[in-house]
């Protein structure tokens, strides 16, 4: 992610849920979750049944919590009705009435969303434009792709310019190209466009191609939160792989006080220090060893799910 | 020469900087959306066909009445109808219309599942099917309306003195309005409540249709009707005795009591199975809740055995069973919707 957003430290989060918990029935949906969401794109990661989608209704006033508060703008979605004026919704399922054209839908709701008839209109045209439907928009929805009724999805989310859209699963059904397509229009939403997003997803690459920071829920417990670049920073383990010579090479490794352990056709080197780069150059040279990989090992979301405690 | 290629500029995301105007422009949008939606507006012509064909089936009787009307002209004093017949008339065109078209307004934004759109959008529920019940209520004031317009201007037309008729008339005007609010009332509420239960259109529209057809026929049925025996006892003798039933309001009704001529003794007795129950049966029949205030509001005899039934009680109890008829669905249909899950 090339783009940085700053806030301030004292503003306000755009989503805040504290103590968060939602049962239906005897199910626990969510269970005292606590988090902050702010600018730029926010992930909320977790397998199916984790509780993504609760959080996301909570957080739009659809369902109310069974304790604690979910807070949006700084308001109470179920109590403030003005507050949603603000906020976008792209449902996971499918929510087009299929005999409207996707032009007429739009413009309807950018009205429902309070704005008037006139700039409805534009706004309409304008997101359609942004979503890259073209000539499709005067046909009825019914007829349309899943990949499109995709599109028109996230437009109607943003036909308002809302300050933040929430979008439940945006590439589920989509097919690979779709779902890059789908990922791009999201980072563009929120790069170009300025309006931040909370998607749900249970792939950790949609995370890892458009998120800022990451929200990990499971079995309706907050697991991890946190920058997805501070979650897949570097770590301090060095990979080193030769062409020959392995055992030489150790041998010289462990002459220099290098302490390397092997794993399959590697050497790993952990708690690695600054110097330790030139010994193992050293090594190299004094057994004759041709050196093919040296570099730190990079945390990816996926370890971070293995690593943590069950 | 570098030859210069034609550029598209994209002229970028443009942020919203207009006016927002809230709940109330929401509201709005989904009344114009509904009543665009019954009538098949930008829809194409399949959607429009039957709010069409359903259109001029209301028509018919205001159109019927006027050709009559033509023919006998003021000359048939006491069997022109009026502006009160033509809504007792037309009321069972118009539960057809709304039995039909109820489930069309309803049934998309549930079977497509574009509630959750509309609801984290700046509305409640309550917004939501308030909007949606007035577009419908609106699209049934404005037919029954029509078909009353087409009757007063052919009342107008065939009067022997227009100017006569009108000073004579005009103060019908308002009562005319206000029962037609009751009568749009009445036909779209119930078929609306129906429609918020099922997303079957055929489900809907039959239900509402059998409801209406069964308490329709409460009217002849033996729950209202009168059963009286006549029995002639000749000098001989002999008895023979018949028996018939008589709805409420029968011109020709038997005279109850003994009856002694010539040789031959004649005792009619009549009863109701219901006794004195009959008239509050007869406020059952959805076919005349209308109709009974329509006889208040309009100061005119009471016509057909229901209501004739209903005549015998306060004023009271027809003004609530309108209200019932009318009250507890809207609460059914405002329930539904409070307590959607989404």
């Amino acid at each position: 992610m090339a783009r940085r957003i700053c806030y301030a430290k004292d503003m306000t989060a755009l989503l805040e849920a504290r103590d968060l918990t939602k049962h239906y029935g005897r199910t626990v949906a969510l269970d005292g979750v606590s988090f902050d969401v702010g600018e730029g794109v926010t992930a909320l990661l977790g397998p199916n049944g984790a509780g993504k989608s609760t959080a996301m209704k909570l957080f739009l006033g659809l369902i109310q919590p069974t304790s604690g508060t979910a807070s949006i703008l700084g308001e109470e979605p179920y109590r403030s009705v003005d507050v949603r004026s603000r906020i976008g919704y792209m449902p996971e399922h499918e929510s087009l009435p299929k005999s409207m054209t996707a032009s007429e839908f739009l413009m309807h709701m950018a009205q429902v969303s309070g704005i008037p008839p006139g700039q409805a209109r534009t706004r309409a045209a304008d997101a359609l434009r942004h979503v890259g439907l073209d000539e499709e928009r005067y046909r009825p929805m019914g007829e349309y792709s899943t990949g499109m009724k995709q599109r028109v999805k996230l437009a109607q989310a943003i036909v308002h310019d809302p300050v933040l859209a929430l979008l439940d699963e945006p590439t589920a059904g989509l097919d690979p190209e779709g779902r890059l397509e789908m990922l791009s229009l999201i980072s563009r939403t929120a790069n170009a466009f300025g309006i931040s997003v909370m998607i749900s997803t249970h792939l950790m690459g949609d995370v890892e191609r458009t998120a800022d920071s990451v929200i990990v829920l499971e079995s309706g417990t907050l697991a991890q939160q946190g920058a997805v670049a501070k979650l897949t920073e570097e770590t301090e383990t060095l990979l080193i792989e030769v062409a020959d010579r392995l055992e030489e090479f150790a041998a010289a490794l462990a002459g220099r006080g290098v302490q390397a352990r092997g794993n399959g056709p590697l050497l790993v080197v952990e708690q690695a220090r600054e110097d330790d780069y030139d010994l193992i150059r050293d090594a190299a040279v004094e057994s004759g060893a041709r050196l093919r990989r040296l570099s730190p090992e990079r945390r990816d979301l996926t370890d971070i799910f293995r690593s943590r405690p069950e | 020469m570098i030859e210069q290629d034609a550029e598209v500029f994209d002229l970028g995301y443009q942020r919203y900087t207009g006016p927002r105007e809230g709940r109330n422009r929401a509201r709005l949008a989904l009344f114009e959306n509904g009543v665009r939606t019954v009538l098949g507006i930008g829809r194409g012509g399949r959607a429009k066909i039957l709010p069409a064909l359903l259109f001029f089936a209301v028509m018919i009787p205001a159109v019927v009445f006027v050709i009559i009307l033509s023919f006998v002209g003021e000359a048939g004093e006491g069997f022109i109808p009026g502006p009160a017949d033509y809504y007792g008339v037309v009321g069972v065109v118009l539960i057809i219309f709304s039995a039909i078209m109820a489930p069309e307004l309803l049934g998309p934004d549930r079977r497509d599942n574009v509630l959750p759109l509309y609801l984290v959008r700046p509305l409640t529920s309550t917004d939501y099917i308030l909007a949606r019940f007035l577009a419908f209520f609106a699209i049934a004031l404005a037919l029954v309306y029509a078909g009353q317009l087409v009757l007063q201007v052919g009342l107008i037309l065939t009067a022997d003195s227009q100017i006569d008729y009108i000073r004579d008339n005009w103060g019908d005007a308002l009562r005319i309005l206000f029962v037609g609010v009751l009568v749009a009332l009445f036909i779209s509420i119930a078929p609306m409540a129906v429609a918020a239960f099922t997303t079957r259109r055929a489900y809907a529209a039959a239900f509402v249709i059998a409801v209406w057809l069964l308490s329709t026929s409460v009217t002849n049925s033996p729950l209202v009707t009168e059963n009286c025996t006549i029995q002639t006892t000749d000098s001989q003798g002999n008895v023979t005795s018949f028996e018939m039933t008589v709805a409420p309001g029968t011109e020709d009704r038997p005279t109850e009591g003994v009856v002694r001529e010539g040789g031959r003794t004649i005792t009619t007795e009549c009863s109701r199975p219901t006794g004195d129950w009959a008239p509050y049966i007869g406020l059952l029949d959805a076919g005349s809740v209308t109709d009974n205030i329509s006889v208040m509001v309009f100061d005119t005899e009471p016509e057909g055995p229901s209501m004739v039934a209903v005549d015998e009680l306060h004023n009271a109890w027809a003004i609530g069973a309108y209200l019932a008829f009318t009250g507890l669905p809207a609460l059914l249909l405002w329930n539904r919707y409070r307590r959607i899950r989404l």
